[in-house]
């Protein structure tokens, strides 16, 4: 249960708002790379932490992510025409370069210094792995770039895609967090998906429904471990890390590719997920990558041509009853993103926290409410650097372990949990 | 045999679309549970400190904040059973060992004493906070009392390190969560957030 001033300070992320100044202080994603995929593409409307913006590549290749609108009259830039060094507004002709700034006003004379008054907001658009990421933060105050590891390995042992979610970035972000929900959500998934199935820890997972939970702080956020028993004496621990303030990933399953999210706000209703998919040591074979974009694992289908999830509030998520009742998915709902989609969204675009029932296994989330309202006072107040903007603090893995019952999974894992080039992920 | 026909959905309430903002007005605003009863339980004199600064924030009357002081012998049981308690791994079928057999000594915030099993009587949560190592014994005799009774249980460890090791590794098998955290405000906002 949450106060219903503490609900609107996790959950409100435009400009001015305390935990808006907080998501302005981080590298986030804003498109995936393929969304500008060469010099002069075509803009596109990008919204995050509730401001319009287009993204456009000049001529030069050159990525920029500025207001939307044209200073002159405030027609969208959409309608612009990507032309040389910028975009140039169709309505009367104004131009920006990918910063922002005006370069053009063909109704003033040429030796006029007008338009140097002008300049449109302007953040960085910098390519990182599959995404461009942007800092929409004080420009002194940028950090260095993002290191996360399915960024960071090469092109063929990664694969990211995004969905556009219909709730508040924070109930999506629980969702990652929310370790206890995928014995009974997911089980169906465990079988069948082929990003999922045949490693031995899914026994583990279906022989014991009701795991127990350890929260433990880390640097950049926490690591929740859910343990299930496993042989005598032993204990499977899948152990989830969350960075701040939207970075979780999801513990391995065998030698399948590890994947994650991040729960990027596009509005106080609405947020992108971002997916990925990677594996430390090997490329994603062709069956992988296929599995993906035909939305098994952590990924989703599509509207055509968008980034809507097939499944949606419009058709009821293609609910199959039959489904659920022969066991194939416990909701009904076909693939894991969906199932946590239909759910989080039926929640409605904010969930009122003030009524909300929460039990001891909900540790996870409640420990990352805290650790958010915290270091949003704490920048607030203090002007503190939270934690996350660290790239060090990005050097993290999910984990999936089995060990004797008496250690902590915590200095058990130590190695495990910490992103080491060229090795192998651990996985059961 | 021929599928069972459903009808679709024919109002804007009665299918996804009513996740919307305007819609949740029409969700029941109607108690839908019970005040819960807590129980918070510190396991040494250290988290004894932290229990009594909690205990000074406003709380439901359910909630009743204490200190395990020792182990206490019940009908049946002799006081030699307790000398060697199995505070590593409390196996309840092993012979000699019968956990519900084990009661505690508990001081109030206010000093009086109470049993245990009494606190137990109407507790649906225990809520154990340790900070020491010393807290071991403590979290395996009430960690088994509230297993045997099906009380939901949580441990809060708030230590440096690995300061209170034996204590998480004795709370390990009972608290189906065990945080592990260096803040001691996490305490009230775990119990909160449970509604404690």
């Amino acid at each position: 249960m949450l106060k219903q001033e503490i609900n609107d300070l996790l959950t409100q992320t435009g400009p001015g708002t305390p935990m808006g100044g907080l998501f302005r202080q981080y590298w986030i994603p804003a498109l995936l790379a393929d969304e500008l995929p060469e010099a002069g593409s075509p803009p596109v409307r990008v919204k995050l932490l509730s401001e319009r913006l287009i993204a456009f590549r000049d001529d030069d290749g050159q990525y920029g992510l500025i207001d939307e609108f044209c200073a002159h009259r405030g027609v969208s830039l959409w309608f612009g025409k990507n032309e040389g060094n910028g975009l140039r507004c169709a309505y009367h002709g104004w131009k920006y370069d990918v910063t922002g700034q005006c370069i053009e006003v063909p109704s003033e004379p040429e030796e006029h210094s007008f338009c140097q008054k002008v300049k449109l907001t302007g953040y960085p658009l910098v390519k990182v792995g599959d995404i461009l990421w942007t800092h929409m933060g004080d420009p002194n105050n940028r950090p260095a770039l993002p290191e996360w590891e399915f960024a960071r390995v090469p092109s063929e042992q990664t694969f990211s895609s995004k969905r556009w979610q219909e709730s508040n970035w924070m109930q999506a972000l629980e969702g990652g967090i929310d370790s206890s929900h995928v014995s009974w959500l997911h089980s169906g998934g465990l079988k069948s998906d082929p990003l999922f199935k045949g490693a031995k820890g899914n026994q583990y997972n279906m022989a014991d429904m009701k795991p127990f939970f350890e929260v433990v702080d880390a640097e950049g956020g926490l690591f929740i471990g859910a343990r299930r028993n496993a042989e005598e004496g032993h204990y499977y621990w899948r152990i989830t890390p969350w960075v701040m303030p939207s970075f979780t990933m999801v513990p391995p399953r065998g030698d399948h590719p590890m994947h994650g999210h991040f729960w990027v706000p596009i509005d106080d209703e609405n947020c992108w997920v971002f997916t990925f998919d990677y594996h430390p040591v090997r490329a994603l074979s062709e069956v992988e990558v296929q599995a993906m974009k035909d939305g098994f694992g952590v990924h989703n289908e599509y509207v055509p041509g968008t980034f809507r999830p097939l499944q949606n509030k419009d058709n009821d998520y293609l609910m199959d009853r039959e489904a659920q009742k022969r066991g194939d998915s416990f909701s009904g709902i076909k693939g894991i993103a969906m199932q946590d989609a239909s759910l989080q969204e039926s929640m409605g675009p904010i969930v009122d926290r003030t009524k909300e029932r929460l039990v001891s296994t909900d540790a996870g989330i409640i420990q990352a409410r805290r650790k958010l309202r915290k270091a949003v006072e704490a920048l607030r107040d203090q002007g503190e650097t939270p934690p996350g903007v660290d790239p060090a603090h990005h050097h993290v893995r999910s984990a999936a372990v089995v060990l004797p019952k008496d250690e902590a999974f915590i200095e058990s894992s130590r190695e495990a949990l910490a992103v080491a080039t060229g090795v192998r992920q651990t996985s059961v | 045999m021929t599928a069972v026909e459903y009808y679709r959905p024919t109002l804007l309430s009665s299918c996804a679309l009513a996740a919307t903002a305007a819609e949740a007005r029409y969700r029941i605003d109607g108690p839908m549970m019970s005040t819960r009863a807590s129980r918070v339980i510190a396991l040494d004199e250290q988290a004894a400190g932290i229990v009594q600064r909690v205990s000074e924030l406003p709380w439901s009357p359910g909630a009743h904040f204490l200190t395990y002081e020792s182990p206490e012998s019940v009908a049946g049981l002799g006081d030699s059973d307790l000398d060697a308690p199995d505070l590593d791994a409390p196996d309840l079928d092993a012979p000699g060992v019968d956990a519900s057999g084990v009661d505690a000594t508990l001081r109030a915030v206010g000093g009086s004493q109470s049993l245990l099993s009494d606190e137990l009587a109407e507790a649906d949560v225990a809520v154990m906070v340790a900070t020491a190592d010393s807290g071991a014994q403590g979290a395996s005799i009430i960690g088994n009392a509230c297993f045997m009774r099906g009380i939901m249980t949580a441990g809060l460890v708030i230590a440096e390190g690995g300061a209170a090791d034996e204590a998480v590794s004795a709370l390990r098998p009972h608290a189906a969560v065990l945080v592990v955290t260096r803040d001691e405000g996490d305490v009230p906002e775990m119990l909160t957030a449970l509604r404690a």
